[in-house]
């Protein structure tokens, strides 16, 4: 398999809108995350420099997710995957850690954070894993053990770290993608079923301390010294931007910093804020048509492989939006799990710019592959 | 165009347009539902919220659990906890910290107190947390700043539940003490911790930890403008720690503790039948309450530099030449290796010579002819040279490590040292130098390299007693919620077996009687009316003494070269319920010093049976000590 071939109808249908609406983000996302270090005068510790290098790294990634035929890519899944696999094994062991959470490979100057890759390579393994065993039946139980095991392996270990956000999020969006391939109905209720008897049966047998220590080793956030003063300080930013916003750099809640965790979980906090119901609306809208545009790749590939690649990259962006949106709106408890491309945060920009890189490929070579 | 074409296998692109078309519609309902959301935040209730913003006075309050009570076996309290007062500002708007501290300080003028920050003021204010100006201040500054209030915006006194050690000094050694969480525990705790929350430093304390730490509750609060509070806005209430419920026996712990009266030393008290620890003490020893609200840096620096180091537990972590008490263990090699029978007799006439150096009894002019319960009872150097000559070091080596020297115990305290039996390809390995015979010497009679902590002591003479068993020495019964229902049970556990002939046994039993017993006896401070005290002296020399008489006698001047005073025994000699092992440091003979000590806590584990029993028949089973 030739890795990359030079053809320039790579460029002619390259898929500017897509490109020009994540690039677009960015660059609100900069813009925001320079409020956020305002209020802090000289102190600041000036993220949004080091969230530009971050968008800078992502586009060279982005490039070379794009230009590399996503079949080769494909290819190569299982590699990655291992590879990931492997890096979050030796977080488990000699990780970086802070906050009291064990997730970050430290290379000196910087920290990566292998799960959020992970999220893109958990996708390209299973689209492979589905592209190798066609059918033109539903799927049934047993046909989607492997990739269930695909699926439990980096959850257990991110949910190690702790993570349980993340491990959440690996599990919902790899669930969506199997639904979206077909499973036999039948397959769908038993594993409902199981896991619904499942669950308070296990619940069950343990011991009381014992539930009370895993709820609060599942979700660190859930501490009540935590989520609920997040939660209202959230609200009381978002509802006081109003209609039209209090202006960019003018948000007391952000400038005074009553705002928690506002460059990474709460950045749509501090945004709508400073630019109230209008700037939010302008965001979805932006938000929704990325979506939209995702739909349409994998409704337009060529191949099973790139339909299943595409949606299960859409998917990873509109979860993470909803999850996020809601968590900081108050409707949903607090996770931890960024907004795409514009929460701050190196592992997780760089991961999403691969992930869209991933999507234009797929976009353009619907125009390069013949049958 | 996407109609005309289709997948050679697998599902066929117009069964995804219908899914996708679905996955579409919820993923816009999505949408339109946090559209609605934020659509009712910022215009419906924006004005209200905008208010709130402009003088957001939210504020966050820990409220600290009490960490689970420690208990003796009958369920008397050993650490219990006590109110602190601490003196706290909720920051308001425009907080300038000094100017409090200015307020405070002329306010505590007025009745001449001095005004002791615990830390410098944090550089970087939390707007939502409250600050800590001064902790664990008496009841004086609490009554100032109550009535002073109004003058102190913001400022209060919060009370928080610190540790209370009831016999601080007993229990130091086994419990450990807390403070206040630092950096490292923060970064490499599960997440559940703050700053300012309480953990185990060490001992039991640290061990037990998230057992006995509970779970912090907290307090919404909404301030006015002068950080009073005006509203609370919900509480969540902590949850306290488990109890725990030792094997030790309180009464024993202190009455082990008394009997040191002033010497350096340990003694450590087990039932052989299963592994309790009924008393375990360390002298000196230090106030554990001191760490409680963090402990002055003077005070910190006398503990640490104190040459007897009180920090440490002597009962696991001080190594020692076992000395005669070495030679239970060096009787037993030798009978079961059949190197000697019961008859066999050495001539002793003070002095064992080999390669041109003379290895001295304790006693000057020798004991005559001696056999092995003679040897025992009056502890002759001379007999056990010969007799560990014939085995050789490893042999000797192999049987203190059935009896569980040179290895841990596995008891649940945190430092615990392995001792050292020393062998030949351990001195190779170590020192790059064979063995030389003369050393063999030293080693038969617990002298040379040989290193035991006290506890392994207890353990090798428990398992004597108790027919061969080693059991894992265990402080920990149970613990318990504070319902009263068992959380988690710490069973006896075996870890080893010394197998040895039952006539070994025996002949070692008796020897062991002999010694307390028998005239002549070394442990004779040791015999109690009822005669039934089983035990070896051991007299442990803390630096090689020089050949030269003359020398020798200049250099016993200096207190801490004295020999260290061992005893170790157990009791009844039929089905023995206890065992004892005693060091006292740079003490003297083990029978002078160390056998007195061991009496007194058999006496009082004997008395306290004898208590626990009439009260159980006068009061039906009602526990003593309650």
């Amino acid at each position: 398999m030739v890795f990359f071939k030079y053809d320039r109808r790579i460029f002619q249908n390259f898929d500017w809108t897509l490109f020009a609406l994540v690039l677009c983000l960015c660059a609100i996302g900069v813009v925001n995350v320079y409020s956020t270090d305002f209020g802090l005068g000289e102190n600041a510790p000036q993220l949004y420099l080091k969230q530009i290098q971050w968008v800078i790294i992502g586009l060279l990634l982005m490039a070379v997710t794009f230009l590399i035929d996503y079949r080769a890519i494909a290819q190569a899944a299982y590699v990655i995957y291992g590879l990931l696999l492997a890096s979050l094994v030796y977080v488990a062991f000699f990780g970086h850690v802070a906050n009291g959470a064990q997730r970050w490979i430290s290379f000196g100057f910087f920290l990566l954070q292998p799960s959020e890759f992970m999220k893109v390579a958990l996708i390209v393994v299973l689209a492979r894993y589905f592209d190798d065993h066609k059918s033109r039946e539903p799927y049934l139980l047993r046909e989607i053990f492997i990739p269930f095991v695909l699926v439990l392996l980096p959850c257990v270990l991110i949910i190690r770290q702790p993570d349980l956000g993340t491990a959440l999020l690996l599990f919902i969006v790899a669930v969506s993608m199997v639904l979206f391939i077909g499973v036999h109905w039948k397959s769908i209720a038993i594993a409902a079923a199981s896991a619904l008897v499942m669950i308070p049966l296990a619940w069950m047998l343990l011991k009381d301390y014992q539930k009370e220590r895993l709820l609060i080793f599942l979700s660190p956030e859930s501490d009540p010294l935590g989520s609920g003063y997040h939660i209202i300080q959230s609200m009381i930013a978002i509802g006081s931007g109003g209609l039209l916003g209090k202006g960019y750099l003018q948000g007391s809640q952000t400038q005074l910093k009553f705002l928690p965790e506002q460059q990474t979980d709460f950045v749509f906090s501090v945004f709508a804020e400073e630019w109230g119901f209008v700037g939010g609306v302008a965001l979805m809208f932006i938000f929704v048509s990325i979506l939209v545009l995702g739909f349409r790749i994998a409704l337009h590939s060529r191949d099973l492989l790139g339909t299943i690649l595409a949606f299960g990259v859409t998917a990873l962006i509109g979860w993470e939006i909803i999850i996020n949106m809601g968590m900081v709106l108050g409707m949903l408890p607090v996770v931890g799990i960024p907004l795409p491309f514009l929460s701050y945060g190196g592992s997780a920009m760089a991961s999403m710019l691969a992930a869209v890189g991933l999507l234009m490929n797929i976009s353009v070579r619907r125009f390069i592959l013949q049958h | 165009m996407e109609a005309k074409g289709s997948f050679r296998d697998g599902p066929q692109p117009a069964e995804f347009r219908s899914r996708l078309r679905l996955v579409l519609a919820i993923a816009c309902l999505a949408v339109l539902t946090l559209t609605a959301r934020l659509w009712y935040l910022q215009v419906i209730r924006g004005e209200e919220l905008k208010h709130r913003s402009e003088n957001n006075a939210v504020r966050l309050r820990a409220v600290q659990p009490l960490r689970g009570l420690i208990m003796d076996r009958h369920g008397e309290v050993l650490v219990d906890n006590r109110a602190s007062f601490d003196v706290l500002v909720m920051p308001a708007r425009d907080f300038q910290p000094q100017t409090i501290v200015q307020k405070v300080q002329e306010i505590y003028k007025t009745k001449s107190l001095e005004f002791a920050p615990d830390q410098p003021l944090p550089a970087a204010i939390k707007t939502h947390l409250p600050v800590r100006l001064e902790k664990n201040v008496d009841l004086d500054k609490v009554a100032l700043i109550e009535t002073n209030s109004i003058d102190l915006p913001g400022v209060y006194i919060g009370v928080t539940p610190v540790r209370l050690y009831v016999d601080g000094e007993v229990i130091a050694p086994i419990v450990g003490y807390t403070g206040e969480v630092s950096k490292d525990e923060l970064d490499y705790g599960k997440g559940d911790l703050l700053p300012g929350d309480i953990t185990g430093k060490t001992g039991l304390e640290k061990i037990l930890d998230p057992y006995i730490r509970g779970r912090r509750g907290n307090e919404l609060i909404e301030v006015n403008a002068f950080g009073r509070v005006i509203k609370n806005l919900g509480r969540i209430d902590p949850v306290s720690g488990a109890d725990v419920v030792l094997t030790i026996d309180a009464n024993l712990q202190r009455v082990s503790w008394e009997a040191f009266a002033g010497l350096a030393g340990a003694a450590v008290a087990m039932d052989p039948r299963d592994g309790s620890i009924l008393a375990m003490v360390s002298a000196p020893s230090f106030d554990p309450n001191l760490f409680n609200s963090g402990i002055a840096r003077d005070q910190w620096n006398q503990l640490q530099n104190n040459p007897l180091k009180p920090l440490s537990n002597r009962v696991i972590s001080g190594q020692y030449p076992p000395g005669s008490t070495y030679k239970m263990i060096v009787a037993a090699a030798a009978l079961e290796e059949g190197i000697i029978t019961p008859e066999t007799k050495v001539h002793c006439n003070g002095t064992f010579v080999l390669g041109g150096r003379a290895y001295r009894c304790w006693k000057k002019h020798g004991h005559g002819p001696v056999n092995l319960h003679r040897a025992l009872v009056e502890s002759c150097d001379v007999y056990f040279y010969t007799v560990g000559r014939m085995l050789g070091v490893d042999k000797i080596a192999q049987y203190a490590e059935k009896f569980g020297l040179g290895g841990l115990t596995g008891i649940e305290l945190p430092h615990e040292k392995r001792g050292l039996v020393p062998t030949k390809d351990w001195k190779l390995a170590r020192m790059k130098e064979p063995w030389q015979q003369g050393e063999t010497i030293s080693i038969s009679i617990g002298q040379g390299f040989n290193l035991t902590t006290p506890l392994q002591l207890a353990q090798a003479y428990s398992a004597l007693a108790n027919g061969g068993t080693r059991w894992r020495p265990r402080l920990v019964q149970k613990v318990i919620s504070p319902e009263g229902t068992v959380l988690k049970e710490f069973l006896p556990e075996k870890t080893g077996e010394v197998l040895l002939s039952q006539k070994t046994m025996t002949l070692l039993g008796q020897a062991l009687w002999g010694v307390v017993n028998e005239p002549g006896g070394t442990g004779a401070a040791a015999r109690r009316c009822d005669a039934d005290v089983c035990g070896k002296t051991g007299t442990s020399q803390v630096i090689g003494l020089p050949q030269n008489e003359k020398a020798r006698r200049s250099m016993k001047m200096a207190d801490f070269h004295k020999d260290h005073a061992l005893f170790v025994c157990y009791a009844p000699m039929k089905n023995p319920e206890i065992a004892v092992a005693v060091i006292a440091e740079n003490a003297g003979g083990g029978g002078a010093v160390a056998a007195p000590i061991a009496r007194k806590i058999l006496d009082a584990y004997f008395e306290g049976k004898k208590q626990q029993q009439a009260a159980s028949l006068a009061g039906k089973g009602a526990p003593a000590g309650t």
